[in-house]
């Protein structure tokens, strides 16, 4: 059912690659953010269905302004009402951040320098990342986590603007 | 490693002098039970108390606050320690008693621990309270 009602942001995957930089595709990229994360929270349990959602609704919203190319650009992804995550979100966490690395990497080159600040969370989670690990770990690795997304995400805006 | 022996002891520049233990294991918290819940002791200091009563106030009190929650902690302890054997996750503990007892957590990873270890030691020696990469403060216990 979740994924069902996620499917109407889909087209996040493709507005990013088909627009030129400028206002509309950082709101397509702020979709693209939203979307993945979603779809990847979805994907790991049922307890994350609510911010699964909030995300969905994000990026659909995302997506209007990337259309009519107006409003602010800049991204707010909403709280976890936890400090500590689950393993399943975690992976979903870790799998967004890899995928929008990925595209960065991709879309500024691999040696870009700017990468730097998204790496160096990525590098946080790798040294806690262990299997069972304790609510501290998972707490200290579900921080990294939201800090390099949030990178990520300022880090494309400023890219693609 | 060890629960019961710090793997380092450390004094800061201003005297204050910190164990630190290193473990796989959290022993379960001990969690004493409030007296007053026990036992009814509104009548107390009045007329309607009865002196004979109070061996059973005693003996609730020691019910309460320290056979069950003893039974409790033994009875986690095992569970406890397999989870510890088990897992790859490593607490370092940072333990000062004076002038008043407060316990500070970090946790690592097996890998990272000895490192970790040397950089809490440096850090509390030199008053600091510093957060390796590699580990998690989560601060006072």
């Amino acid at each position: 059912m979740l994924s069902s009602y996620g499917r109407h942001g889909s087209d996040a995957y493709d507005l990013v690659d088909r627009l030129a930089n400028g206002r509309a595709r950082v709101a397509a990229w702020n979709a693209y953010v939203c979307q993945t994360y979603a779809d990847k929270l979805a994907e790991s349990c049922e307890e994350s269905a609510p911010l699964a959602r909030a995300l969905y609704d994000l990026a659909r919203t995302w997506l209007e302004h990337a259309r009519t190319s107006d409003g602010d650009t800049r991204l707010e992804l909403p709280a976890w009402g936890t400090l500590v995550r689950s393993q399943e979100q975690l992976v979903a966490m870790r799998e967004t951040l890899d995928a929008l690395r990925t595209y960065l990497a991709f879309e500024i080159g691999e040696d870009d320098p700017r990468l730097a600040t998204v790496d160096a969370q990525l590098a946080t989670v790798d040294e806690l990342w262990i299997p069972r690990p304790t609510p501290e770990l998972r707490a200290g690795i579900g921080s990294a986590l939201t800090i390099g997304l949030k990178a990520a995400a300022a880090l494309g805006a400023a890219c693609l603007g | 490693m060890s629960l019961f022996r710090p793997a380092r002891t450390v004094t800061s520049p201003s005297g204050d002098y910190w164990e630190l233990y290193v473990s796989k294991t959290a022993l379960p918290a001990w969690r004493g039970s409030d007296a007053d819940d026990a036992v009814d002791v509104s009548g107390y200091g009045s007329a309607q108390f009865d002196v004979l009563e109070l061996p059973v106030m005693v003996l609730a009190f020691f019910w309460a606050n320290l056979i069950l929650p003893l039974a409790r902690v033994v009875l986690m302890l095992p569970v406890a320690v397999v989870r510890g054997r088990r897992s790859r996750a490593v607490r370092i503990e940072a333990l000062r008693t004076f002038p008043r007892r407060e316990v500070l957590l970090w946790t690592t990873t097996d890998g990272h621990a000895p490192r970790v270890l040397d950089e809490i030691a440096a850090g509390l020696s030199q008053g600091k309270i510093v957060r390796p990469v590699g580990s998690v403060y989560t601060g006072p216990e």
